[in-house]
């Protein structure tokens, strides 16, 4: 698979002296040909800076980035290969629907016919056939957002960028928009680079996630290695919910831990790569709440009691309080009718085998 | 309950509005009712007649200081507005730089300046340009009219631009526009309505000073604003009501379109 998109110690600082601020330190990524890669972060993290570094808006301060293996440096936004969806679409209020998507082949210098050809093609892509001649505030929200992919993927660019291109739509919507984006991104081909602060979106959309804050990338992985793997306490805390438990180390075999469990059991744990505690040492093992099983009390690995409930619907979220005092979420899929376990019930935990993770401290 | 607080039910809040709107607009009307007297008086209704209209028209003088008038304010609108395009595009388009706020002062200098104050300064200038050039022409009048509606022509482009979403010519440039494709064809339709609201404006205001056309204008240079002045040292006939009705109407229109025209965003 060649490489779309290639960046090497990348940073970026505005301003200057005292008033300095650190955007981005050292980014390094690859991002395949075809790829759906999502930048997944908080706001302020440095998400949207990368993104518009690569789309041209904004220059590093320090390395080298790489589109279709040409370095960028000193190329303008209209000199690079990619087209972005802007959060606010940025639509061309005074054109219409078919002006907007057709303005970047004309802007290319394409041939009238070549433009309404292309126009009509991306029309048909995206649904929008009947508002052709519609100006974008005469057309809905949803409606505008398939504009502005349509305007974007129009010049057939090597990459799509997106600006957390889904947050002005409600939730119906934006769950369609969500595998309208999938389907594009297959029929195109095109490598799309998404950013979002919504971990559900990246996990489900993304092939691969680069999990940043405070202008780093922390983990760079598939959505199931950023779920089930998180490397660091950002990373598993950021995404879905966690059990943090801190336990000590009794011994360690290759890339396996031996943590002693509240109440005395020992339990094996999946160490972060690059990540060697020393014996005796406190780390912070993570498990997620649905990978913890009840059961009667003294079954399993841990023991508590229930301090409260959640009934969800489809789960339901037990809070625990375990021997040592640490506390424990569980989530019981609700299979059938079970009794919800009242306050001050204690109950056995049984945690699944490899579930348990040492994270980097 | 508490109501909230409102100035309409303060006490004298309606006497006040009301003696207010009086004093600005009763004259007015009077001015405009008495330019249709049949008789000669400001005072006394004689009747209704279009006489005074008709002298209006039918004198020489009038219709050489009205077109005098008109194009005086058409160039130097022009112009004004021409110029300022640009100084709203480098006040407002671009990263903050250092002397922003004094740039952005001393555009606008003209409206914080006392007119008479400007009027002077231009009179001396203008008197030592006529003896040492021996040019005595409307240039002045042009270049004194424009600087002055500079600010006028400003003020509504950098309003427009600054509810302009700057993201659009990102947008446009990150579709391959070049910087002067996405100026023209993107920021400039976009900039209509606040560029033809700025024209409307500095018209209207060209049309309407007296001060410093009087201290600039040489002989024979009169626009209609110091004509009508000029004529009310001697008697004042109806025919002034006249005048100055249809300089109302046409100063209304242009109002009333740049009301229109900044009314319609987006």
């Amino acid at each position: 698979m060649t490489q779309e998109i290639e960046i090497a110690g990348l940073s970026k600082v505005f301003g200057q002296g005292a008033s300095a601020f650190r955007a981005l330190t050292d980014i390094n990524l690859s991002i395949d040909t075809g790829e759906f890669f999502t930048l997944l972060g908080p706001s302020g993290c440095g998400k949207t800076t990368l993104l518009r570094m690569i789309a041209g808006f904004e220059h590093p301060t320090g390395g080298t980035l790489k589109i279709a293996g040409e370095e960028m440096a000193g190329k303008g936004p209209n000199a690079r290969p990619v087209n972005t969806v802007f959060q606010s679409y940025a639509l061309f209020p005074h054109m219409t629907v078919a002006q907007n998507i057709g303005f970047g082949l004309k802007m290319l210098g394409k041939s009238r016919s070549e433009v309404d050809t292309t126009v009509a093609e991306m029309l048909r892509l995206v649904r929008m056939e009947p508002m052709a001649d519609r100006k974008p505030s005469e057309i809905s929200g949803g409606q505008q957002q398939r504009v502005a992919l349509a305007r974007a993927l129009a010049p057939r660019p090597r990459v799509l960028l997106l600006d957390e291109p889904l947050s002005a739509l409600d939730l119906k919507l934006r769950k369609e928009m969500q595998s309208e984006l999938k389907r594009l991104q297959t029929e195109t081909g095109i490598t799309f680079v998404f950013v979002t602060h919504d971990q559900e979106e990246a996990l489900t959309m993304s092939d691969r996630i680069a999990v940043m804050s405070a202008g780093r990338i922390l983990q760079l992985g598939t959505p199931h290695d950023i779920y089930h793997a998180p490397a660091e306490r950002f990373v598993a805390d950021f995404i879905g919910d966690t059990n943090f438990l801190d336990l000590p180390v009794t011994a360690i075999s290759g890339d396996v831990a031996t943590l002693t469990l509240p109440g005395g059991q020992s339990a094996e744990a999946r160490l972060p790569a690059g990540y060697l505690p020393v014996i005796g040492e406190t780390v912070t093992a993570v498990v997620r709440p649905e990978q913890a099983v009840l059961g009667e009390p003294g079954s399993g690995m841990l023991s508590g009691t229930v301090a409260s409930s959640v009934f969800f619907g489809t789960d339901t979220h037990l809070h625990l309080t375990l021997s040592d005092g640490q506390d424990f979420i569980l989530r019981r899929q609700n299979t059938a009718d079970l009794p919800v376990p009242q306050p001050g019930t204690p109950v056995g935990i049984t945690l699944g085998a490899g579930t348990l993770r040492v994270l980097r401290s | 309950m508490a109501k909230s607080f409102s100035v309409r039910r303060l006490p004298g809040f309606g006497a006040i509005a009301l003696a207010t709107f009086v004093m600005l607009y009763l004259p007015i009307v009077v001015l405009v009712v008495f330019s249709f007297n049949a008789g000669s008086s400001q005072s006394q209704w004689e009747g209704f007649s279009l006489q005074w209209y008709a002298a209006a028209f039918a004198n020489q003088q009038v219709q050489e200081v009205s077109i005098r008038s008109l194009w005086l304010a058409a160039v130097a609108a022009g112009v004004a507005t021409a110029l300022a395009v640009p100084a709203a595009l480098g006040t407002t388009r671009v990263s903050r730089f250092p002397g922003q706020t004094m740039i952005y002062a001393l555009i606008n200098q003209p409206l914080m300046v006392p007119e008479i104050v400007t009027g002077i300064a231009l009179l001396i200038v203008v008197a030592w340009l006529k003896v040492h050039t021996g040019y005595t022409g409307m240039g002045y009048l042009v270049l004194a009219h424009t600087a002055f509606c500079i600010p006028f022509a400003y003020l509504p482009i950098r309003a427009r631009l600054e509810t302009l979403d700057a993201t659009l010519e990102s947008a446009a440039s990150d579709l391959y526009a070049s910087p002067f494709q996405a100026f023209r064809f993107i920021t400039l339709p976009l900039l209509v309505p606040g560029i033809a609201a700025g024209f409307m404006l500095s018209f209207v205001i060209s049309l309407d000073t007296v001060v410093i056309t009087e201290f600039v204008k040489s002989a024979g240079q009169d626009t209609l604003p110091t004509y009508m002045l000029g004529q009310l040292r001697r008697i004042i006939t109806p025919e002034m009501n006249a005048i100055a009705t249809l300089f109302l109407a046409l100063s209304l229109i242009f109002v009333t379109a740049f009301f229109l025209i900044t009314r319609k965003r987006g």
